[in-house]
């Protein structure tokens, strides 16, 4: 039994001691370069990818729905509809660079929906081709649109129900919602835009940041402003007003998912992770210099993204009903966005000031 | 006793006469030339330096300049609509943020979702109130976008075409210069028609460029170049339609806006066609594309009051590497040439007791906020009330330098047209002939000081 614990303390050293010879501790300096690399690599350009591939697989599901008008399509549709969307709102936890700069943000998810000309354009005789939808106003454009013919109010939607023209008018929205998802994903990835140079080169005149501090600030802007868009703009503002029809993604009734996957995208740029990806994140700069804060901002992240779970209806039902729950999360992402804003900006222009 | 007595009346006067001492100013070297807007300063140089508000705003003036923030940012659609209807049935674009790209500039291109380009229209002429002269079927802006089965007013292209410019070194530089095509009008437009491009100014530090005293701006006017420096500088005195009277124009490209509510609601009321309490009736009235909706006003007055409220406490960023040796070469180079004249790096705001930071600030906006001739190639050859058609006010500088991160790619001057701020200095003529002049007979080492300096602005 001795022999047997000996062998086992001896062995447990050595796997130790070679795991730390494979892993060196790496540098402050070091980190803050890798962490950019695995932002952009890890956790940026897959989740670009997935996008693309998500508006791919929603216009092929709407193909299929135009062809053959069954409710498994129109399913299959809503669903394609709802994991493209989910993928999106993961994206916005970092909403900066092309995805702001050439509108991308505006041309896929403006909000609100216009019934009155989208009426007057089903009603019209426009040919509803892609040219056509891309030279149409913005709020005719994009996810929701898609979502209202689809699902109608609350999912209410049949398949029989959809008319010839709106499956014209969604085929061309899918096709554009793919073309601008592609262009989205090709200028992180390829010139003459090729953003991935831009953050990982930060600090080098070969980068638009002429310092890594810049594109750090950027980043925790990026995760500032996504908390306060969910906290004090999409979830606040009809919550104040007790104004159900002031919810984005009321067709789906899918709000609840949206806002809590933008969360969820905050925390991937956060912790360097996206997926089954993983690096180094913000998190681990934090957490060489202050663990403290680093778990501070770990567990409000976490407590956030919890508490939509206590959010048991639609929000357009919850912020009449469930207010108090309601309350509590926007409270989660006002704490949360304190910390980013007050101790984790600091950090930044404290520490990375190269 | 008495000797005490004398002693203490006399320390007493010395305490007095010195209490009576004005307090003097820091001389420069006193301040800290980073903080561009004075307390009004945000240090912030990605691309959301223009986005921020101004410290120290109480819990209320915080909530409204929140309330203001979305509603710059929200989408206006088709009437009736629970929410955000009234758009059009005219328009340029959807909502602010469409033009005003992350509160600066945006895309000189007219037309299109995220187009920041329009266009001014008048016949010659002045109205009543000394204004331009609206076009009967037109107004005094061309609506290129309308609701879907309306017809716009007209369709805009733009074309460039190049123009080399070469220096005394002998290196060229190729600018564009735009031409204009005013097609497809929904009825025919006189032959006589002026026109006059604007792209979407930057709107942050605005508080602070409204609260500069009237006095202020009047002392760097020099109409008639009494100082022969070839220099003049001149007030615009525009009317205020919702005070009904005459006032010193502060905001647009031509200064042809007295305050900021009045640039804020025209803007509503012609970029988007939203009707509200300065401006209630629709841009569209008297044509055929009106909607007949007894829906006016359209945006409410509290919405309204907070946009207004949101851009007059927008930070302004600070500048950036001011201790660089070429960055302080450049700064000396751009008083040689002669730029501060116009574009006056500090200013001393007035009195505002509401709002602390903007109030009696040392600001640092590069603009005199008068109007100057800035020669032929810049002319749109359309008066604005004192306006003609070579003037332009003094555009503020501050932000320059952070006009690639907050936009992408950035454009200068009042078209868009010049891709640099050194295009932008080329294209410079009329009362900056010299200044311009000057610049080119510069080594290359002392241009490239002059525009760093210009890009930690």
């Amino acid at each position: 039994m001795k022999k047997i614990l000996f062998i086992a303390i001896v062995t447990f050293c050595i796997t130790s001691c070679k795991k730390n010879e494979d892993t060196p501790a790496i540098s402050f300096d070091e980190l803050k370069t890798v962490a950019l690399k695995d932002f952009t690599n890890n956790v940026a350009v897959p989740g670009y990818l997935d996008l693309d591939n998500a508006a791919i697989n929603l216009n092929i599901a709407i193909q299929n729905l135009n062809t053959n008008a069954t409710e498994v399509n129109l399913t299959a549709a809503k669903t394609a509809w709802k994991n493209m969307r989910g993928v999106w709102e993961q994206c916005e936890g970092f909403l900066f660079g092309p995805v702001e700069d050439n509108d991308y943000d505006p041309n896929m998810d403006t909000w609100p929906t216009d019934y009155v000309q989208m009426d007057s354009l089903l009603n019209s005789t426009n040919p509803l081709a892609i040219a056509d939808i891309q030279n149409i106003t913005l709020s005719l454009r994009g996810y929701h649109p898609i979502e209202y013919i689809i699902f109608g109010n609350h999912g209410n939607r049949t398949a029989a129900s959809i008319t010839a023209r709106q499956k014209q008018y969604m085929l061309s929205l899918s096709e554009d919602l793919k073309s601008t998802c592609h262009q989205l994903y090709l200028s992180w990835t390829v010139a003459p835009t090729n953003f991935s140079n831009q953050v990982i080169n930060a600090g080098t005149i070969n980068s638009l940041y002429s310092k890594k501090q810049e594109v750090y600030l950027a980043i925790v802007n990026s995760l500032i402003a996504i908390c306060e868009e969910v906290g004090e703009g999409k979830m606040k503002e009809p919550f104040d007003a007790m104004d159900p029809s002031i919810v984005e993604s009321p067709y789906s009734g899918n709000s609840i998912n949206d806002f809590r996957n933008n969360i969820i995208g905050l925390q991937n740029v956060y912790l360097g992770k996206y997926a089954t990806n993983d690096g180094k994140g913000i998190n681990d700069l934090v957490a060489s210099k202050n663990i403290a804060l680093d778990n501070k901002i770990q567990s409000q992240i976490t407590a956030a993204i919890s508490s939509f779970s206590n959010i048991t209806m639609y929000y357009e039902d919850a912020i009449i009903n469930q207010r108090l729950q309601c309350q509590q999360t926007m409270i989660a992402l006002n704490t949360l966005k304190n910390t980013l804003e007050n101790e984790l900006k600091p950090f930044v222009i404290q520490y990375i000031t190269d | 006793m008495k000797k005490i007595f004398t002693i203490t009346a006399l320390t007493f006067s010395v305490a007095l006469l010195t209490m009576c001492n004005k307090a003097a100013m820091f001389d420069e070297a006193g301040y800290d030339e980073r903080l561009s807007g004075g307390m009004a300063t945000v240090f912030d140089e990605t691309s959301k330096a223009f986005s921020h508000s101004i410290d120290g705003l109480n819990e209320r003036d915080e909530l409204v300049h929140e309330i203001g923030d979305v509603a710059f940012e929200q989408t206006f659609i088709a009437a009736p609509s629970l929410i955000n209807g009234g758009l059009g049935p005219v328009f340029n674009n959807v909502s602010c943020i469409s033009c005003h790209h992350n509160d600066g500039k945006g895309t000189p291109t007219a037309g299109f979702t995220n187009s920041s380009l329009l266009f001014r229209l008048s016949i010659p002429g002045t109205d009543a109130n000394g204004g331009p002269l609206a076009i009967p079927g037109f107004g005094g802006q061309l609506q290129d976008v309308a609701l879907f089965g309306k017809p716009p007013e007209a369709n805009v292209s733009i074309s460039y075409s190049d123009v080399n410019v070469t220096y005394s070194s002998g290196e060229t530089v190729t600018l564009r210069k735009p031409t204009y095509t005013v097609s497809n009008t929904y009825q025919p437009l006189p032959s006589n028609y002026l026109i006059s491009p604007r792209l979407a100014p930057l709107v942050f530090g605005l508080g602070l460029l409204q609260n500069i005293p009237e006095a202020t701006v009047l002392s760097f006017a020099d109409e008639n170049d009494a100082n022969n420096d070839g220099i003049s500088g001149k007030p615009n005195y525009v009317y205020n339609s919702f005070t009904h009277r005459t006032e010193l124009g502060r905001f647009g490209l031509k200064a042809s806006a007295p305050n900021l509510l009045i640039q804020s609601a025209g803007a509503y009321h012609q970029d988007m066609g939203i009707t509200n309490y300065v401006f209630p009736k629709e841009s569209s009235w008297g044509q055929s594309q009106l909607d007949n909706l007894n829906d006016d006003p359209e945006l409410a007055d509290t919405t309204l009051n907070a946009v207004v409220f949101y851009v007059k406490t927008l930070a302004v960023p600070a500048r950036r590497n001011v201790t660089n040796s070429d960055v302080i070469q450049g700064k000396l180079i751009f008083n040689q040439l002669n730029c501060s004249s116009c574009h006056k790096p500090v200013v001393q705001t007035g009195i505002d007791l509401n709002t602390k930071a903007l109030n009696n600030q040392r600001i640092q906006p590069f603009t005199d906020l008068l109007l100057h001739d800035m020669g032929d190639d810049l002319a749109d050859d359309r008066p604005d009330y004192l306006a003609n058609g070579k003037e332009w006010r003094t555009a503020p500088l501050w932000g320059i330098g952070l006009f690639a991160k907050t936009n992408g790619t950035p454009y200068y001057l009042h078209d868009g047209r010049a891709r640099t701020i050194e295009e932008a200095i080329l294209w410079h003529g009329g009362e900056a002939q010299k200044s311009k002049e000057n610049f080119m007979k510069l080594s290359k080492n002392d241009r490239k000081k002059l525009i760093v300096f210009m890009q930690s602005l």
